[in-house]
């Protein structure tokens, strides 16, 4: 487990071990810790745009003792076979998944709303999503805990755009085919908790062709 | 609970005491989910928020203490390390539109160092655009000259 701080003063450190200043976004618990969601994270996501700065920074995390590691026991096996699947690196308990370009066929839209940046020796720019696209990722990615994630998401932020979310996934429907039926499944299950429009459902419906 | 709130008003929403409506701003300040702003002879506005936040500390903060024309952040900016105005004028190119490019123009008047300035431009290939807007910052606002060698 890693906290808020200590993901900082790694990044900061990561920085100063980079060959080239490098740009990535953040996802999952990493990108809720950014945004105050959460106290900890068992692992640090981030999408990288081209493989060149992917590489720059797992040179530099090697460089600290991080070692590649086989996503069995992570990823469900569908996920493991996903050609779009992360790099995985770990020391410790503290983990690296490391996406390129999109995760698992979804790409990450431009829309950012935080930034932060890492100053060392070089600079490491990392981007934050949205709370709406942090809940469609968290619905693709398929591991434990990513529901739990949402329901947190939920229990704070009660202005969740879910127009927004269903048009986001199903632009992206034709990359990933299960990404309406993911994201279905995942508000029928918030539909006990939280209140959420019929309408999303019907949205849903109408671009599955169920209607 | 989210929102602004004067001191008075947070006492009478929580049903409070002033003092004890003070203590629990202060505890709320502490673990990151109040901002203030006033003090001194203004009066201080409590800004509540959902989650602990971080201060901004990065573009849009350099930006809006030393030009005229404030902008709305687009994103919250935080650095870790050294951000500089040189950086931030870099960091205006690269945003672009309009109102930034015109705020960032006062950032010019603040320089200390051409060389990371022209350094960090030729790394984000912005060269041009800096020279565009060092002109239009020369026409627009007071500012230093730059250094011959870096002219075009």
């Amino acid at each position: 487990m890693i906290d808020i701080k200590d993901q900082e003063q790694l990044l900061k450190l990561i920085s100063n071990l980079l060959k080239e200043d490098i740009v990535c976004t953040a996802i999952g618990g990493t990108a809720m810790m950014f945004l105050g969601y959460k106290e900890t994270t068992k692992d640090i996501d981030l999408v990288f745009n081209d493989e060149k700065e992917r590489q720059i920074f797992i040179e530099a995390i090697k460089e600290i003792g991080y070692k590649e590691k086989s996503l069995s026991g992570i990823y469900d096996q569908e996920h493991r076979e996903h050609k779009k699947r992360p790099k995985m690196f770990s020391r410790g308990d503290e983990r690296f998944d490391l996406f390129l370009k999109d995760v698992f066929g979804y790409k990450l839209g431009k829309k950012f709303i935080e930034r932060r940046d890492f100053i060392g020796k070089k600079e490491l720019i990392v981007y934050v999503l949205s709370e709406e696209e942090l809940i469609l990722l968290k619905g693709i990615t398929g591991r434990e805990k990513d529901y739990e994630d949402i329901e947190t998401i939920m229990n704070t932020n009660k202005e969740i755009d879910w127009d927004l979310i269903v048009d986001n996934a199903i632009k992206q429907k034709t990359s990933n085919s299960w990404i309406l039926i993911d994201l279905e499944e995942n508000l029928q299950k918030l539909k006990e908790k939280f209140f959420i429009p019929h309408q999303i459902f019907d949205k849903i419906h109408q671009a599955e062709g169920k209607v | 609970m989210e929102g602004k709130y004067t001191l008075e008003l947070f006492a009478e929403k929580k049903g409070l005491t002033k003092n004890s409506a003070l203590n629990l701003l202060s505890k709320l300040k502490k673990q990151g989910y109040i901002t203030v702003s006033g003090g001194g002879k203004q009066k201080r506005i409590y800004t509540i928020y959902k989650t602990p936040q971080e201060q901004a500390n990065g573009f849009y903060t350099i930006v809006n203490k030393y030009s005229p024309e404030k902008l709305v952040p687009k994103f919250k900016h935080i650095v870790k390390g050294k951000y500089t105005v040189e950086r931030a004028i870099i960091d205006g190119i690269k945003i672009g539109d309009v109102r930034t490019l015109t705020a960032t123009e006062h950032l010019f008047r603040h320089l200390k160092n051409w060389k990371l300035l022209f350094d960090l431009a030729k790394k984000n290939k912005v060269i041009g655009k800096l020279h565009l807007l060092y002109k239009s910052a020369r026409k627009n606002t007071k500012t230093k000259t730059m250094p011959k060698r870096y002219e075009k």
